[in-house]
């Protein structure tokens, strides 16, 4: 479309079907899939998410780009998809032959039919203190992601339990690192743990080499960054 | 799918043209309207220079579909100066030197407009952010960021007197 080449032949935007509402009920978010990022950005509901949306582009992009637009981005890009990952996000998806909750992760790995879209997004705030976020880049903004980590490692009597943890700049999709999640099970947040588990993440991880960054230096700096994403260092 | 007729408010005035589907925003103000001051650069919403306001925030030109904009209010850098009186951005931009060759400016100058707008007293941080997305080669961004906090200075300054003459 931006190239101006003829020969379209239907256009359809969604832009103005009022799938932009989000809605806050107790711990319980549902983002409409049309929610541009600068609205999420402005919730103040959602302030975990703000520092994943503000490496996201710029201000100006964000006032166009969307959540569910953001989902079927190629890595990368796609910072917010990494997120919705690790929070074990749903989409709702719907069909002439009907509406139906799809998790993400799901169509992070096998994306939704030709005649489907996706309406809404929804997932559980995490509780305080169980979200983590890190996103490398070339500069301090605007940048593509060199790799990006998004935590969910919710305690329970100081131990961790069920986290999840989703990778960006680690394949062509967001994915979940299992290996180093389940590592974490049951252990405390504390050097010992996240240096054990960050040496695991490379298990489900393929960095690859593009103009941002090579596969060998993601691989590299892969485990610092998950290190400073969960220690604050 | 044939032409249609879109009609958007460019500068507070209504716009009426016929336009093939899939155009957008920016090839219609800078083929329909003749409004050339949005620049195409990258035309993938990199660079930045096609910055222009829809309903009062910054947007690029280069990824809206014009149709998909249609009734709504857009504003580009010839609806700022009033006659031959330039808006406080224009003339900071002049004054400290923010403009090298030119291409950037009218992109720069309205992702200003848009912070200005939501943001009177700016930090230098938010002037940063609020330009992360348009693209400089010239200046080293330094001269435009001074720009911009000086107008936000003096759009201040300025501001109790149009209140005083609306009244």
């Amino acid at each position: 479309v931006q190239a101006g080449i003829s020969g379209i032949g239907t256009l359809v935007s969604l832009g103005g079907c009022k799938l932009d509402k989000i809605a806050i009920k107790g711990d319980k978010i549902t983002i409409g899939a049309a929610a541009t990022l600068a609205a999420i950005g402005e919730e103040r509901g959602l302030a975990f998410l703000h520092a994943a949306i503000e490496s996201v582009g710029s201000p100006t992009l964000r006032n166009l780009a969307t959540i569910g637009g953001n989902l079927f981005t190629e890595q990368p890009y796609g910072d917010i998809a990494v997120c919705l990952l690790a929070l074990d996000a749903a989409a709702t998806v719907a069909t002439k032959r009907g509406v139906k909750k799809v998790p993400v992760a799901e169509i992070l790995k096998k994306g939704i039919a030709r005649d489907a879209i996706v309406t809404a997004i929804s997932f559980e705030k995490p509780e305080k203190g169980a979200w983590f976020y890190r996103k490398a880049m070339r500069r301090a903004a605007n940048s593509a992601s060199i790799v990006t980590i998004a935590a969910l490692l919710p305690q329970s009597k100081g131990r961790i339990a069920k986290p999840r943890i989703a990778l960006g700049g680690c394949g062509a999709k967001p994915v979940l690192a299992v290996k180093a999640a389940a590592a974490l099970e049951g252990q405390k947040i504390d050097r010992d743990a996240i240096g054990k588990a960050g040496a695991l993440l490379l298990e489900d991880a393929e960095p690859f080499t593009d103009a941002y960054a090579s596969a060998w230096y993601r691989a590299r700096v892969l485990p610092v960054h998950f290190r400073r994403a969960i220690l604050g260092e | 799918m044939p032409s249609t007729i879109v009609t958007l408010k460019v500068n507070g005035r209504a716009q009426e043209f016929l336009t093939r589907p899939g155009t957008t925003l920016l090839d219609a103000l800078r083929e329909s309207l003749n409004l050339t001051a949005a620049k195409k650069g990258c035309a993938q919403g990199t660079c930045g220079t096609c910055t222009v306001l829809l309903d009062g925030k910054p947007v690029f030109a280069c990824l809206v579909p014009v149709e998909t904009v249609a009734e709504r209010s857009i504003e580009t850098l010839e609806g700022l100066a009033t006659g031959d009186t330039l808006h406080p951005l224009q003339e900071s931009f002049v004054e400290l030197f923010a403009t090298q060759c030119g291409f950037c400016s009218s992109g720069m100058i309205m992702a200003a407009k848009g912070l200005l707008a939501r943001n009177p007293n700016p930090s230098r941080a938010d002037v940063v952010r609020a330009i992360s997305g348009n693209v400089c080669r010239c200046t080293g961004y330094e001269a435009i960021i001074d720009a911009v906090m000086a107008a936000a200075v003096k759009m201040k300054k300025s501001a109790p007197v149009r209140k005083k003459a609306a009244e």
